[in-house]
């Protein structure tokens, strides 16, 4: 549209304030959507990492993990029928270096399996973030609740549950420092995975998430930010449309006497709505990615391309609703009404 | 032969109980090419005549014929399309768009009546209107920068570019001084008649008189 044009060119200013909003509330809400996302990834990559299937829970747990205890005989029948099938436990706990300083850690073990690094006794694979607290291959670490020693063989990237680095450990080991001859749980890869098994409990990835007690609240206070903010831009194009359609009422009915096209005049305001909208996002995608590749190290921050697209597509969305809420007094424009009132 | 018939025309407003007949049974032939001037006292009823035959607002009686089809009849869609390639509008205000140079404002009202002109033929035939009505020079101007007169003057372009056959012009000279008035009536005139635009205009305005064929009088909604 033409005219369209015209006008965002002729009133530069107007669509500049308008654009630059919009620049603001998609780039608040991209970042915010980032770190919502990086403190998930912090909170509990060890089990956003593990492809679909289902986790397994006593059912007498309440769906509390560090409750859950797997009969043995149960768990290796599990093993035996389902392909892939993993059983594991998580427990918070610390290791202590040479120099006898403590490391928070999530203690994993499992049995043996492609999901987790498998490691032998005596000896622990850690997340890559514990490189940075001095901890190196070959070094010895030490746990009050544990007689030996864990010689550190390797690291894996990014595994980190409860905002904590993982520290995977052989099942012999994990028994001797939490007294417990039991897994949590058992996990069955796949689509296939039965919905219930006698005495278990079954929990999709995402809901198994859920039941970390930090992972829930966390995710939601996020979200709902993110959610407002999407609602806000909204509301903000619904008032300035209305703002600007209310000041070319008389415009409307000048063209509308002429003979415009109702429907012209919409897809001049959908125009400039679809025109003002993908150069602020293109703007705050392209910022966002680049702050996500600068953030600090420290900050948990991680923002997939996919993410910003979605959200913007949501951006698209609510703009032309709120867009078309506010024309709606176009339709109602009378062009006598303008001719009447003078110049304009 | 009358290209444009207004039969027995009524008009009543109602604000709330009250109902107020503002025409009682207007009867009016304008004939092609001709330009009709109505004049009458402030309040008789001659705006709303004219934007009744112009389409703008419906009749509550009586028939308007526009080439024997009869308007009160037609659907918003009909009358638009009308309005769009076969009238021209000038008012007391330019109404132009403001963020529309005055060529730009010329095309659009050819985009809006779907002539078959090319881009190329569009803005020659711009160019052309703008030589009629002596604003050529400003055809790059935003509507800020004209004068009243100015303003007027593509306003009636913008009223006749796509050679409708029907030109409403509601106290196009209202606006302006004796001077200005004169050289825009001489402008309607001229182009009216070459381009056999059947003309009617509301006006008070005595020297205005002579540009018309035909004077026609309302007082008290009626004809007199
Ligand atoms: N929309 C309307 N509602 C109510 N009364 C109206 C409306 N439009 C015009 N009138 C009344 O109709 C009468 C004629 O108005 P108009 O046609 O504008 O007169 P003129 O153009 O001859 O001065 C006036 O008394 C005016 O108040
Ligand atoms: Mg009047």
């Amino acid at each position: 549209m033409q005219m369209a044009w015209k006008e965002v060119k002729k009133s530069k200013m107007k669509f500049l304030i308008l654009g630059s909003i919009i620049f603001l509330v998609s780039f608040l809400t991209f970042i915010i959507s980032g770190l919502a996302n990086g403190l998930s990834e912090d909170n509990a990559a060890l089990i956003k990492n593990v492809p679909n299937g289902k986790f397994y829970l006593n059912e007498d747990a309440k769906q509390t993990y560090s409750l859950s205890k797997i009969d043995v005989d149960q768990q290796d029948n599990l093993l035996a029928d389902y392909n892939g099938a993993t059983a594991m436990s998580i427990q918070m706990g610390f290791v202590n270096d040479a120099e006898d300083k403590q490391h928070s850690v999530a203690f994993v073990t499992s049995t043996d399996s492609e999901l987790f690094p498998n490691v032998k006794d005596n000896e622990v694979v850690l997340d890559a973030s514990l490189k940075d607290e001095g901890i190196k291959v070959g070094d010895i670490l030490t746990n009050n609740q544990f007689s030996g020693e864990f010689k550190v063989v390797g690291f894996a990237e990014k595994q980190t549950y409860s905002h904590a680095p993982v520290a995977f450990i052989s099942m012999k080991n994990y028994q001797e420092i939490y007294r417990v001859m039991e897994m949590q749980t058992v996990f069955i890869p796949g689509s296939d995975s039965p919905d219930s098994i006698k005495g278990l409990e079954s929990f999709t990835n995402k809901e198994f998430l859920n039941t970390i007690p930090s992972y829930g609240a966390e995710q939601m206070s996020l979200n709902m930010i993110i959610w407002f903010l999407v609602v806000i831009s909204g509301m903000l194009f619904a008032i300035f449309f209305y703002m600007m359609n209310v000041q070319k009422i008389g415009l409307y009915g000048i063209l509308k006497a002429i003979g415009v096209k109702t429907s012209s005049l919409f897809s001049m305001m959908w125009y400039q709505m679809l025109l003002i909208t993908v150069v602020s996002l293109v703007l705050s995608v392209g910022l966002s990615q680049l702050f996500s590749m600068v953030a600090p190290a420290g900050m948990p921050f991680s923002l997939p391309i996919e993410t910003t697209l979605l959200l913007s597509v949501v951006f698209l969305v609510i703009g032309f609703i709120g867009a078309t809420i506010s024309g709606f007094q176009i339709k109602k424009v009378e062009p006598l009404q303008a001719i009447q009132q003078g110049e304009m | 032969m009358a290209i444009f018939t207004i039969d027995d025309v009524e008009k009543t407003f109602k604000n709330g109980d009250v109902s107020e007949k503002i025409l009682k049974g207007v009867d009016l032939d304008l004939n092609e090419g001709e330009i009709t001037a109505l004049v009458g006292p402030s309040g008789s009823g001659k705006s709303t005549i004219l934007t009744i035959a112009a389409g703008l607002q419906k009749a509550t009686g009586g028939q308007v014929l526009f080439e024997g089809k009869d308007m009160t009849q037609m659907s918003q869609e009909e009358i638009r399309k009308i309005r769009s390639s076969e009238f021209g509008f000038v008012f007391q205000s330019s109404h132009l768009v403001p963020f529309l140079t005055v060529e730009d404002q010329l095309l659009l009202m050819l985009d809006v009546a779907e002539t078959k002109l090319n881009k190329k033929q569009q803005k020659q035939e711009v160019l052309k209107v703008l030589d009629l009505v002596g604003m050529s020079h400003r055809k790059d101007a935003y509507p800020s920068s004209l004068s009243g007169g100015e303003k007027q003057r593509v306003a009636i372009a913008r009223a006749i570019i796509h050679q409708p056959k029907m030109l409403f012009a509601d106290e196009p000279t209202a606006s302006l001084d004796s001077k200005r008035s004169k050289e825009v009536m001489e402008i309607i005139r001229n182009l009216t008649k070459t381009l056999q635009i059947t003309t009617l205009m509301v006006t008070h305005d005595e020297e205005m008189l002579p540009y018309a064929d035909r004077i026609v009088t309302m007082k008290d909604g009626l004809i007199d």
